[in-house]
């Protein structure tokens, strides 16, 4: 039907022709007539084929194809803009997929909104791990929860079948999967009956820890394996992919752990996890707990009194403060996205003032305005999801650069990847980048009036963009300013807490722990005798300055708090008692951290558990509760130990980061490990890290000690290797991810606001070829030019800046005010503030040199000549 | 003359132009010179269709099946394609001069007091 459509034009101009002839028109008037009279024949031609609906396929393609010649044409525009768009798409879909896994995914189980975690509270902690006697009353007297489990983080040593490694796990009550609902993928879950104490020791591992040690054989099940000296009978394997906050491989029951952390009710040592019935709320729950509590206080004064209880969701437990990084992150990344938007609507008005003329040929060959505005988003589409797929890409490796960053600082982590949603995100960004910045160019060119630009040559409407190009400047100046701020503020926190003096010397200390074989444990004396020789070995490294143990690492988090009483006996209830943090340590402890000593003495190996108990303190524990007198000599009652006295005060360490305000737990004690009871011994010899002081480097001590460490028995591995120096790094990782990634983003932001300034001013200058020639014909120097483009540069740095640091003091103070991101730094800190803007007009000054040069070196009358 | 104002005359232009298309073709088949011809002779050349707006209509039409296409010889002994109205174009043609002829009536009221305040 169409293929002849041009021949039936043709026939019809022939007989329309031959008839003016014959009515007396000479032959050429005849085909004026006849053609005025049909119309635009293109037109004509091309509405017919659009009558046959298929068309707009085959628009399409000619406008994909039209627009890939017309990039190809200018290979350097289309690759700045890709290029601009894949790394604001990228740095958006790599936060996005962060923020997607860690914050806004549901927990992986069932009707994951139902959970929640138990805690106990006092007047000054929300969340206090509960004892597991109140544990057990909640579960026999509440009514709102449908399960209710307790679990113990703990690691094993499994020294059966193969060489001894070291794995993380739970104690676990019996409801634990259940309550979570998942049941074990092969054999079965824990019953009641392992809850009751001499029962069989039961064990259920993992589906990694089943492929990896055991080939994924179904024998597995019922066999039993050696865990820290102790035979498990397998009964299960979890489904591939279950977690539970940490990666563990084994879960026994807690009726086989420590008996002493289990059976009393002051010890708080349980992590509480429940299913809400349907239908109960959180504050239902609350309530009814609030009322256990309150029978718990009567019946058991002395340990319950004054406790609480506080339900926070599971999910919000997990994620607990990262969110609120993260959605400034996304904020963050947003204002890069707006900055690359900006540039490639820039580069775009750009491009098409100078397409002003094609669009006119177009419209006169009978191209519609539609069409125009059609083929004009086909290329932004074009581009921006060319710049989406790249910026994919650019999501991929940033994403897992920044796993590999910071392993351990994100919850969930396990999770991130860029996936579908992701892709889903990817790509509307890229839309709504295309049509948006697509739109705006379309809209001037397709109205520009065709007959102007044609008489015109090459500059159509080009002033009133340059009004719109120097706007957008003004724009991404002042976003970038923002986000320069932001990474200054941070910055100025890291370097604050660099500063701060954590009481100890953090250069030269290496961390780790040693699981020390069951045989040389039996007993509460050869666990002593064992430590004892284990550091007399590692002392005799040479290279080794120093070395003693530890059950708590400074700034690793790592928590033993425990009342206390000034004077010889309890004088009155556990929670009302002060609370102070336990170290239990050897004599050689203080040298190895080079904690400063300032009154009296530090233990030495005479101090035994026959010797009189005593114990040191630190400053601040001394100052608040002995500050008229010498704390040396005094008496202070342990909860749990003795009365023992004070034989020596040592400098404060700042456990719980180095800006901490000093709120939770800031008294110390410290306590010899020797002078332990046998009791306790087993339970904190698990605990212990061994602290080496050391000039060398990691690589070069840490094979010399698992030599040692290896030659006192075959099944001792040697684990959680880490610097001091990394220790620290990581207790700042809450300041330090957002930090570098804002850093980055700034980085990227004056990067692209850069080549944005560096576009107008040079566009102008060419612009303004012909006045820059007049100038100087008229007598202007080049140096007068010169200023005058950077000026005109600067002028629009200048502007931005402002409307910036305005922007900025609001969003500073509201980053200070939901987190506790900003450390020895005020929100408007005029440092900050000073050396961030003379950044960027740095950078603006020097992105506008290449074209105030270039206008310099104008030659009047090369310029006025062109016309 | 800018594109835009031809753009709006075809658009005014085109279910009338459909209609008059069929019109014409009741009277038999035709080829598409002969179309405008008619056309232009029957309105005594009030109506000033740019020819070459036909084609696109006439796509249209026979698309939908009111009009069929045959080879034929023109009065002058050229090969012309020849224009048809099918029976479903008839039933349309009947349909399409109702609906005008409401139209026209319709817009005639509205407009006739207005004419006769213009008088008084």
């Amino acid at each position: 039907m169409l293929e002849e459509l041009d021949q039936d034009i043709r026939d019809h101009i022939e007989m329309e022709t031959q008839e003016n002839i014959e009515r007396g028109l000479s032959p050429e008037e005849a085909r004026y007539a006849a053609l005025r009279k049909f119309g635009n024949v293109t037109r004509v031609a091309e509405e017919t084929r659009a009558a046959w609906s298929s068309m707009w396929i085959e628009q399409l393609l000619q406008d994909l194809s039209y627009g890939i010649r017309a990039l190809r044409k200018n290979p350097g525009f289309a690759t700045v803009i890709v290029l601009t768009l894949a790394l604001g798409i990228g740095a958006n879909t790599a936060i996005f997929s962060v923020v997607r896994a860690v914050v806004l995914a549901p927990l992986p189980y069932p009707q994951p909104d139902r959970l929640v975690m138990v805690w106990e509270s006092r007047p000054n902690v929300k969340t206090l791990s509960a004892s597991y006697p109140d544990f057990l009353e909640w579960q026999r007297n509440t009514r709102s929860f449908g399960m209710m489990a307790a679990l113990t983080f703990r690691d094993y040593d499994l020294t059966s079948a193969g060489a001894p490694q070291h794995l993380n796990g739970m104690e676990v009550s019996s409801g634990f999967f259940a309550t979570l609902g998942v049941e074990p993928a092969k054999g079965h879950d824990f019953t009641p009956l392992e809850d009751l104490p001499h029962g069989t020791p039961a064990v259920i591992i993992s589906d990694r820890l089943w492929r990896t040690r055991f080939a994924s054989s179904p024998q597995a099940l019922g066999k039993s394996i050696l865990l820290d000296g102790t035979e498990y009978t397998i009964f299960g394997v979890l489904p591939p992919g279950f977690r539970f906050i940490s990666d563990a491989d084994v879960y026994t029951s807690l009726a086989q752990g420590e008996p002493l952390l289990y059976n009393d009710r002051t010890i708080h040592a349980i992590v509480s996890i429940a299913r809400l019935k349907p239908g109960v709320s959180i504050g239902q729950a609350e309530g009814e707990m609030s009322a256990v509590q309150e029978s718990l206080d009567r019946l058991y004064p002395v340990a319950d009194g004054n406790l609480g209880a506080n339900i926070v969701p599971l999910k919000q437990q997990i994620v607990g403060d990262v969110g609120g990084t993260l959605i400034l992150l996304l904020g963050a990344v947003g204002i890069v996205l707006l900055i690359a938007c900006a540039n490639v609507a820039n580069l775009l008005l750009v491009r098409s003032a100078a397409r002003t003329r094609e669009f006119a040929i177009r419209s006169a060959l009978g191209a519609s305005r539609a069409r125009v505005v059609r083929q004009l988003l086909t290329e932004s589409v074009l581009l921006a999801m060319t710049g989406g797929i790249l910026g994919l890409i650019v999501a991929e490796l940033g994403v897992s650069q920044m796993l590999a960053e910071f392993p351990q600082s994100l919850p969930r982590a396990e999770t991130i990847g860029v996936n579908l949603p992701v892709l889903l995100f990817a790509f509307s960004i890229s839309l709504a980048v295309g049509i948006a910045f697509g739109l705006a160019p379309a809209r001037k060119s397709s109205r520009a009036d065709v007959q102007s630009s044609l008489k015109s040559g090459d500059r159509g409407s080009t002033r009133s963009h340059l009004g719109s190009q120097s706007a957008l400047v003004i724009i991404q100046m002042a976003l970038t300013l923002v986000l320069l701020v932001g990474a200054g503020l941070l910055l100025r926190s890291i370097g604050g807490l660099r500063k701060v003096n954590p009481g100890f010397n953090t250069h030269h200390v290496v961390t780790f722990k040693v699981g020390l074989s069951p045989s040389l444990t039996r007993t509460a004396s050869d666990t002593r005798m064992a430590y004892q020789q284990l550091l007399d070995r590692i002392r005799r490294i040479p290279g080794v300055q120093a070395a003693d143990f530890t059950n708590i690492v400074p700034l690793s988090e790592q928590d033993n708090g425990g009342p206390f009483w000034v004077g010889p006996q309890q004088s009155t209830s556990m929670q009302d008692a002060p609370h102070a943090l336990y170290f239990e340590t050897g004599p050689e402890y203080l040298n190895t951290m080079e904690i400063p000593l300032l009154r009296g003495r530090f233990f030495t190996p005479a101090d035994t558990a026959d010797s009189e108990p005593v114990i040191v303190i630190s400053s601040v524990l001394a100052n608040t509760y002995f500050r008229d007198q010498d704390p040396v000599g005094q008496t202070i009652t342990v909860a749990h130990w003795h009365t023992a006295r004070v034989i020596g005060v040592v400098g404060n360490v700042r456990h719980w980061g180095l800006g901490d305000p000093g709120t939770y737990n800031p008294s110390q004690i410290y306590i010899s490990f020797y002078q332990l009871s046998d009791q306790w011994i087993p339970a904190f010899a698990r605990a212990l890290s061994v602290a080496v002081r050391t000039p060398l480097d990691v690589a070069t001590i840490m094979p010399a000690v698992r030599n040692v460490v290896y030659g006192t028995g075959g099944d001792q591995p040697v684990y959680s290797v880490r610097t001091m120096q990394q220790v620290v790094s990581e207790s700042m990782a809450s300041q330090r991810l957002p930090m570098i990634l804002l850093a980055v983003f700034a980085a990227l932001a004056l990067f692209l606001a850069s080549v944005g300034i560096y576009g107008v001013i040079s566009y102008s200058v060419t612009q303004r070829v012909q006045e820059i020639g007049v100038r100087m014909a008229l007598g202007a120097a080049k140096r007068q030019i010169f200023k005058m483009v950077i000026g005109q540069g600067l002028r629009l740095a200048l502007v931005g800046l402002t409307i910036g640091a305005a922007a900025a003091l609001i969003l500073a103070r509201l980053i200070s005010s939901f987190s506790h991101l900003l450390y020895g730094v005020g929100p408007s800190d005029p440092v900050t503030f000073v050396s961030v803007s003379l950044v960027l007009t740095g950078v603006a000054v020097l992105a506008c040199y290449i074209p105030a040069r270039r206008a310099s070196r104008v030659d009047p009358m090369v310029a006025l000549r062109r016309e | 003359m800018s594109t835009k104002e031809q753009r709006e005359r075809i658009e005014l232009l085109q279910g009338t132009l459909d209609l008059l298309i069929l019109r014409t073709l009741l009277l038999g088949p035709a080829h598409g010179h002969a179309i405008a011809k008619a056309i232009e002779f029957n309105s005594d050349d009030v109506l000033q269709v740019e020819q070459g707006s036909l084609y696109p209509a006439l796509h249209r039409l026979i698309k939908r099946g009111w009009v069929s296409v045959e080879a034929g010889i023109s009065e002058n002994n050229r090969r012309a394609k020849f224009y048809r109205l099918t029976t479903k174009g008839r039933r349309q043609l009947a349909v399409e001069t109702s609906k005008w002829e409401r139209l026209a009536g319709a817009i005639a009221r509205i407009l006739r007091p207005a004419a006769q305040e213009g008088k008084s």
